[in-house]
């Protein structure tokens, strides 16, 4: 079990893909903003695929065990340390009962950790999975961030514990970080000509957008978009605004919205459906680059991607996560 | 030729029964199909829509996640690993094709019958917080609530809306939005009210409110923000917990295409059935199985009185539109 310290500024408990199927009840798939960290940290320590990890965004986590195991950190480094003494990122750590770990926080590149413990993180699965849906209050941990003296159970590992430490990811497999992410995106369901200009669509494809300090696991807000966008006047009987369209659900995660001048990266636990139209949406086996774009400082850049491509970048990225990626 | 941007994969031809179908790409795992390329809010489309749906649901297309139709698209959720999006279309189109006549259409809906507290003290407090917390002298609020502001907006007495919303069944065009939520569209559009949302929207609104934004009635399931205006307070539809034996499978009430119809109680009552959902877990909702004759709705809404009292409401709607001021 996990005794929590300091629960930093936003822990919980996620795992992957998520919560599917429940789109038309009105719950997002929430999940790991960064599937890629979070899968390397499961199989550093044995897990399963999609098993539930802590997602540490920003930093200053701090936490007590009260059982030894071996655990793995991943993701942006935050310099974890255990009882004071710096611990590597994406290898296998052996910790022993009582250990202190304590995160700082996000550092030049990226903004979310991962820890996985070997077992994964015993919460009750809800509606078949045990992410949190922050924004909805449910699943995971009591349906929240995590906060002091919460204690987390820990699964059953699946090897002996001495198997399972010092094991260490392959260097060419550690993503590539940036503060410009350059995400593949395919576009629909609403572009050109009928709801976006070429002129539109193309400043989508190649402006350098800011990620706006109000992002967070629903929602990722970029720069506004530039007159001469919208290729109609108004939304008809959707609204009066041209980015208005008669509600319509939302491909989550993934999709831009594009919500009067603005548009909004859907992620995680984001809105399910509405009425605003969508421009295009990032391609699964990218999504994991929007969880590492840090707030107020990092780009996001989206780059045009067939459907072909996107199916076998999935593809691609689910034959990482397997012991050949390791050491 | 083709632009680069272009979105749609496929289409179907409008026939006698149907608009043209746009088979839409709306990123690597979601396809959105439309019915016609002009945006209309009309029931006979999401009908169809839902028998179609049922079909596609009846094959147990292996890879296909989910389906979440609304009132004029429905986007279909799927592994493009498992399920390749060219076969998806086929399927859809398949089914789409044995639907010769919408008249023949028969779709399933149950008829679930609510109670409704007019302006009672909970939702009461939601309207006191807005004035206090956000948005002091809103227009929207009149004499402590929204009843007056509806009723202005549409041209009728305060009286006029209570009967308007208790004398016409609303029909579920499909979820989305929020956990166990509904989009709820009056079958008679004697009854079809319009009302502008609340603008900024409200920090809190109390379990089973019902509202109404632009024209869809909506029940609030969980306490949450929201932006509709707000007519009073039903009974629970939602249960995270699932401890009351009808949420035993799954914590949401409602279907797609199933209809509600509310009838007056006193507040009192609500609070009773409140308590014997939640907590004795002993309250017999009161649905039925039913079905929607698409003929029969037809014939009843294409008939010369409803048609002419239809056109008498718009005038009048027309005319509080507008003098309601803006919000």
């Amino acid at each position: 079990m996990l005794k929590i310290l300091n629960g930093g500024i936003e822990v919980v408990v996620e795992d992957w893909p998520g919560r599917l199927g429940y789109l038309g009840k009105g719950m997002a798939p929430a999940g790991a903003m960064d599937n890629v960290s979070l899968e390397f940290a499961n199989l550093l320590v044995g897990n399963p695929v999609g098993e539930a990890g802590l997602e540490i965004a920003g930093g200053y986590f701090q936490a007590e065990f009260g059982a030894d195991t071996v655990i793995s950190v991943t993701g942006t480094d935050m310099k974890p340390t255990i009882n004071d003494q710096a611990i590597p990122i994406w290898e296998s750590v052996e910790v022993k009962k009582g250990d202190l770990i304590k995160f700082s926080h996000f550092s030049e590149f990226g903004f979310r950790s991962y820890m996985a413990v070997a077992g994964g993180i015993d919460v009750p699965v809800y509606l078949d999975s045990k992410s949190t849906c922050i924004f909805g209050s449910y699943g995971g941990f009591e349906g929240r961030k995590l906060q002091p003296d919460d204690v987390l159970k820990f699964g059953k590992p699946a090897q002996d514990l001495a198997s399972l430490k010092d094991r260490k990811l392959n260097k060419k497999m550690i993503p590539e970080y940036s503060r410009e992410w350059k995400i593949r995106a395919i576009p629909g369901p609403n572009t050109c000509p009928d709801y976006v200009t070429e002129e539109g669509m193309d400043f989508l494809f190649s402006h350098s957008f800011k990620i706006q300090h109000s992002s967070n696991r629903s929602a990722y807000r970029l720069d506004e978009v530039k007159p001469g966008f919208f290729a109609r006047e108004d939304g008809g009987v959707g609204g009066s605004h041209p980015s208005n369209i008669v509600d319509h659900a939302y491909s989550m995660r993934g999709a831009l919205n594009i919500c009067g001048n603005t548009p909004i990266i859907l992620i995680a636990d984001g809105p399910t459906l509405g009425g605003y139209f969508c421009a295009l949406s990032i391609i699964n086996a990218d999504l994991w680059k929007v969880g590492q774009g840090t707030p107020s400082r990092d780009y996001i850049k989206f780059l045009l991607c067939t459907p072909e491509e996107a199916i076998q970048a999935r593809i691609e990225q689910r034959e990482l996560f397997t012991e050949k990626s390791l050491l | 030729m083709k632009n680069k941007y272009d979105v749609i994969l496929d289409t179907l031809p409008e026939t006698g029964s149907r608009l043209e179908v746009l088979f839409r790409q709306a990123g690597d795992g979601f396809l959105q199909v439309e019915y016609g390329r002009e945006q209309r809010a009309n029931l006979q489309d999401s009908f169809r829509m839902q028998v179609v749906n049922e079909m596609v649901l009846e094959k147990k297309l292996n890879g296909l996640i989910e389906t979440v139709p609304g009132i004029r698209t429905n986007l279909f959720h799927f592994n493009p690993t498992v399920l390749s999006p060219n076969s998806l279309i086929e399927e859809i189109k398949e089914a789409e094709d044995l639907v010769k006549s919408i008249e023949d259409i028969v779709v399933e809906s149950r008829l679930i019958k609510l109670p409704i507290a007019f302006e009672d003290s909970e939702t009461k407090k939601a309207v006191e917080k807005y004035t206090k917390e956000v948005r002091p002298n809103a227009p929207n609020v009149i004499n402590g609530y929204n009843l007056e502001y509806i009723a202005m907006c549409n041209g009728i007495t305060v009286d006029e809306v209570k009967q308007v919303l208790l004398g016409t069944e609303w029909y579920n065009s499909g979820g989305g939005f929020w956990p166990g939520g509904g989009f709820f569209w009056p079958m008679d559009p004697r009854c079809a009210i319009v009302v502008p949302k609340y603008n900024p929207p409200r920090t809190w609104t109390p379990e089973g409110a019902v509202g109404i934004g632009g024209p869809c009635v909506f029940t609030y399931t969980t306490p949450t923000g929201g932006g509709y205006q707000l007519f009073g307070r039903t009974i629970p539809i939602f249960q995270f917990s699932q401890k009351h034996p009808l949420f035993k499978d799954s914590p949401f009430l409602y279907r797609s295409a199933d209809r509600i119809k509310f009838h007056e109680v006193e507040e009192e009552e609500i609070l009773y059935i409140f308590e014997h959902v939640h907590n004795q877990t002993d309250y017999q909702y009161d649905i039925t199985e039913d079905k929607i004759s698409v003929k029969k709705y037809l014939e009843f809404y294409n008939s010369e009185e409803v048609q002419k009292g239809a056109k008498i409401f718009q005038e009048k709607q027309r005319e509080g539109t507008r003098t309601a001021p803006r919000l």
